[in-house]
């Protein structure tokens, strides 16, 4: 497979667990060690290959809502290869090791952290976004300061949403490398809604093997991950349904793999929404709002002709616009017909 | 003492604070739990920083919370300065060590926050003016809300959560902050 092949890949596996082969990004650019970046593009288009093709070792913390999880991680990129090992802190633990595409997850005998949920079982959804996405149009990048966070110093980038229909950013930036230190969404009152952040954090190329072997005792579950041969044919259609309204700038990005419906993800570069049209079955979906931090679950159901649907807007989004995402989708008669009832 | 905590602490003494997590905090019914945790702390900040915390066994929440209270609508410093300042330091630490305290109980409940098992908010501790500025904070009704879901429900809501999350970032790429996602999706719910 030639590199162009593999292109359409790349901003989904950016996207995805830190998991990037070298081919792909090897056009990229990566200034690490070169000048700094001055604006904040600059900055931001330096971020997706700083994810991956800086090694370092750190914990990180993540809330949002009610929850707060903690991972240890360990990130090595070698000779065009990625290799990470994340350790759950909390729980019971468990970890993931991943080497290339290999896959090795080790589940706590107990434990509420479900692994095997974090593993897709299936093939990943493919993205056809290509390019950096023009966030500049949907947010106003800024340069604005330096700070030192976990011993590095750092440069802060807000990206402000120019409309209601998007959360607006803060990502600090580690200055050397580009990383992504710790960032925050925060809705227009300011208020942060998720949190990321490095809490220890060492960037260094001196990762040993050892670091990266799996240290847990547990069941194992071993995949390996990428398209399975010829699944290319799903991407990009909105299978049976269509959207009359969308936020601008929120662009079909992947088709994520999904039980027995029809999902299409929607990015404007920076957040993300993904639509779900599935026929009810025997599961009786309450219907409604819900948000956890900066995720925002809009589902309500609609009939057409004898069959309904469920339908449920999931994505980093305001609560109105999901909700206007949610009432927007049109299915087609085909679909109805063509779906199996349950 | 624990090496992450440890890591956890100098880290957050730099920073600002996460208001949202301090006051999750203080709503925990087990506020003698928190402040033994506070006082183990409060040892290791004074071995870490040279430097004398408040006495033990002090109304930590009640402290805090004022302090919080007191700084809403006040502008963070700008960080204009490089050097370490160590007023600016001293000025930031109560609320950087109560999200190093949120973290640290997190850890040792083991299973982070989740509104469904907790227990109904502790008024006993919590004064009224708290209450209401955490009624203000963007996790509370509407979380709430998904409760009454049952086993299967909560499945496949996880599962939307989980789906969406393993393309999330798109296009930037971001990461761990996708992988927390995933996490985060696979735990809740």
């Amino acid at each position: 497979m030639g590199l162009a092949g593999r292109l359409p890949l790349r901003a989904l596996l950016m996207s995805l667990l830190l998991l990037v082969p070298a081919a792909v990004l090897a056009d990229s650019g990566n200034s690490s060690g070169g000048q700094e970046p001055r604006s904040a593009s600059e900055w931001l288009e330096q971020l997706g290959p700083a994810l991956n093709m800086t090694s370092y070792r750190g914990v990180f913390v993540y809330s949002r809502g009610a929850q707060v999880q903690s991972l240890r991680i360990v990130h090595r990129y070698r000779e065009g290869r990625v290799e990470e090992r994340l350790v759950l802190q909390d729980g019971a633990g468990g970890e993931i090791v991943r080497k290339g595409m290999d896959v090795v997850c080790v589940l706590p005998d107990q434990g509420r952290v479900r692994l095997d949920d974090v593993i897709p079982s299936g093939p990943f959804a493919e993205a056809f976004s290509t390019q950096f996405m023009p966030v500049g149009q949907w947010y106003r990048p800024e340069r604005v300061g330096e700070d030192r966070i976990a011993g590095y110093d750092v440069v802060t980038i807000a990206l402000r949403a120019r409309d209601e229909n998007r959360y607006s950013y803060r990502l600090w930036l580690e200055k050397n490398t580009g990383l992504l230190i710790k960032s925050h969404v925060t809705d227009t009152d300011g208020r942060v809604l998720e949190h990321f952040q490095f809490t220890s954090l060492d960037i260094t190329d001196d990762i040993s093997d050892d670091e990266l072997k799996v240290q847990t005792s547990g069941r194992e579950i071993a995949r390996t991950l990428g398209p399975k041969e010829g699944d290319h044919s799903s991407v990009g259609r909105m299978n049976g349904w269509t959207l009359d309204w969308r936020p601008a700038g929120f662009e079909p990005a992947a088709a994520p793999r999904s039980g027995n419906g029809k999902a299409v993800a929607f990015s404007d570069g920076l957040a993300a929404f993904s639509v779900f049209v599935e026929p009810v079955g025997r599961l009786k979906m309450p219907t409604g709002v819900s948000r956890v931090g900066a995720t925002t679950i809009y589902m309500r159901e609609v009939s057409v002709g004898e069959r309904t649907f469920l339908i449920a807007v999931v994505g980093e989004v305001p609560p109105p616009t999901a909700r206007k995402v949610a009432e927007s989708v049109q299915i087609d008669n085909e679909l109805s017909a063509e779906m199996p009832g349950s | 003492m624990d090496e992450r905590l440890r890591e956890t602490l100098s880290a957050m003494m730099d920073d600002e604070a996460d208001e949202l997590s301090v006051r999750r905090l203080l709503s925990q019914a087990d506020q003698d739990g928190v402040r033994s945790q506070w006082r183990r702390w409060q040892e290791i900040r004074d071995l870490m920083h040279d430097n004398h915390g408040p006495a033990a066994g002090m109304d930590i929440a009640g402290a805090v919370r004022e302090r919080l209270d007191s700084q809403r609508g006040v502008q963070p410093q700008p960080a204009a300065s490089t050097g370490r300042d160590v007023k600016a330091v001293s000025w930031h630490w109560p609320v950087a060590a109560m999200v190093t305290l949120a973290l640290v109980i997190g850890f040792g409940a083991g299973t982070g926050w989740d509104a469904r098992n907790s227990q109904p908010l502790a008024t006993s501790t919590v004064p009224a003016g708290a209450q209401q500025n955490a009624a203000l904070l963007p996790t509370g009704t509407d979380e709430l809300a998904l409760q009454g879901l049952d086993e299967e429900q909560r499945r496949q809501m996880r599962q939307f959560l989980l789906e969406h999350a393993q393309h999330n970032s798109v296009g930037v790429g971001r990461g761990s902050v996708g992988y927390a996602r995933l996490v985060s999706a696979s735990d809740g719910y």
